[in-house]
């Protein structure tokens, strides 16, 4: 079991995210009105990169942490953890062994490193339904749940919206359920692992 | 679930089919369904129900994030008719976040509600 402080966010890999892509189109348009200023090369040396820039920030990062989830599942099977309760987040996913007091995680914008640690690490869980406004005003565009593992805050969000939606709706109640699920079987798995 | 069901569901379920009379509420029960939330699926057959719903006394006892059903048993004062409603709900803290309704009037929880 890794005993790693737990590293949300990969610095590397998130400025060669947005900026090897940059790099690789200058040089691109650099050798093209270099070199190629006209014709078919230049077309290529300056739409190829700009296209497949756009679909790497789209897709990239995505298809990568699927493959790492997927990856973390097949690593945790192995190792004899059971996954009671998995959360697949926009940004982190949470996986749970409740039986055993232990966490497994892992970061969209670190997924080359997977954490599989003792829940009783954490020090704090609770939730925050983003509740904002007053009166009709009063609404949220954002549940989540949080936890504190080596003082590293960890927010995994159970619905998010760009439209703020009433504290009734359906879609805040669905959000706030589910972190308010997860908070559970954190703490549940926090004082089997003590 | 059609819209003119769900009228129905939140305002007439407790008239008699056969014969129009407000029918008597004989009983009125809570049970948890094994269904998480994220993980709802509808289920339109009795049998279900049947088989997989845990009764509970009050809603603090249903683990948070597990569906809800409550159970409500009418009996016709005029013509004898009875009829068993179940609403699907997902207590939220406070609230209740109302998924779907069922209405049995063949008997079909009949010996469900005898057990």
């Amino acid at each position: 079991m890794e005993e790693v402080k737990v590293k949300k966010i990969n610095v590397v890999y998130l400025l060669s995210y947005i900026f090897v892509p940059i790099l690789v189109c200058a040089i691109c348009f650099w050798l093209s009105a270099e070199f190629f200023p006209k014709g078919n090369m230049a077309v290529v040396l300056l739409m190829g990169p700009s296209i497949i820039s756009i679909l790497w920030w789209i897709f990239g990062g995505r298809t990568i942490y699927k493959q790492r989830q997927k990856k973390l599942e097949k690593e945790l099977n192995e190792t004899g953890f059971e996954r009671n309760h998995t959360f697949y987040g926009d940004g982190c996913t949470v996986v749970v062994d409740v039986t055993h007091g232990k966490i497994a995680m892992a970061f969209f914008w670190n997924p080359f490193q997977n954490f599989i640690l003792p829940a009783s690490r954490i020090t704090k869980t609770w939730v925050d339904d983003g509740k904002s406004g007053i009166g009709i005003m009063e609404g949220s565009g954002r549940v989540s749940f949080l936890f504190n593992v080596d003082n590293v805050k960890i927010r995994v969000n159970t619905f998010t919206s760009n439209t703020r939606w009433r504290m009734d709706s359906e879609y805040i109640l669905t959000g706030i359920s589910k972190a308010d699920m997860m908070v559970n079987v954190l703490e549940e798995a926090r004082s089997k692992g003590k | 679930m059609g819209i003119l069901r769900k009228m129905r569901a939140i305002f007439h379920d407790d008239w008699c089919s056969q014969c129009q009379a407000t029918m008597e509420e004989k009983n009125r029960k809570l049970y948890m369904l094994p269904m998480m939330v994220g993980h709802y699926t509808s289920h339109k057959q009795a049998d279900y129900y049947k088989q997989n719903l845990i009764r509970v006394n009050k809603k603090a006892d249903i683990p948070t994030g597990n569906y809800a059903c409550g159970m409500i048993a009418y009996t016709c004062p005029n013509c004898g008719h009875t009829a068993v409603k179940l609403s699907i709900f997902l207590p939220v803290r406070e609230q209740e976040k109302f998924e779907e309704a069922f209405l049995f009037e063949n008997g079909e929880m009949d010996s469900f509600l005898r057990e």
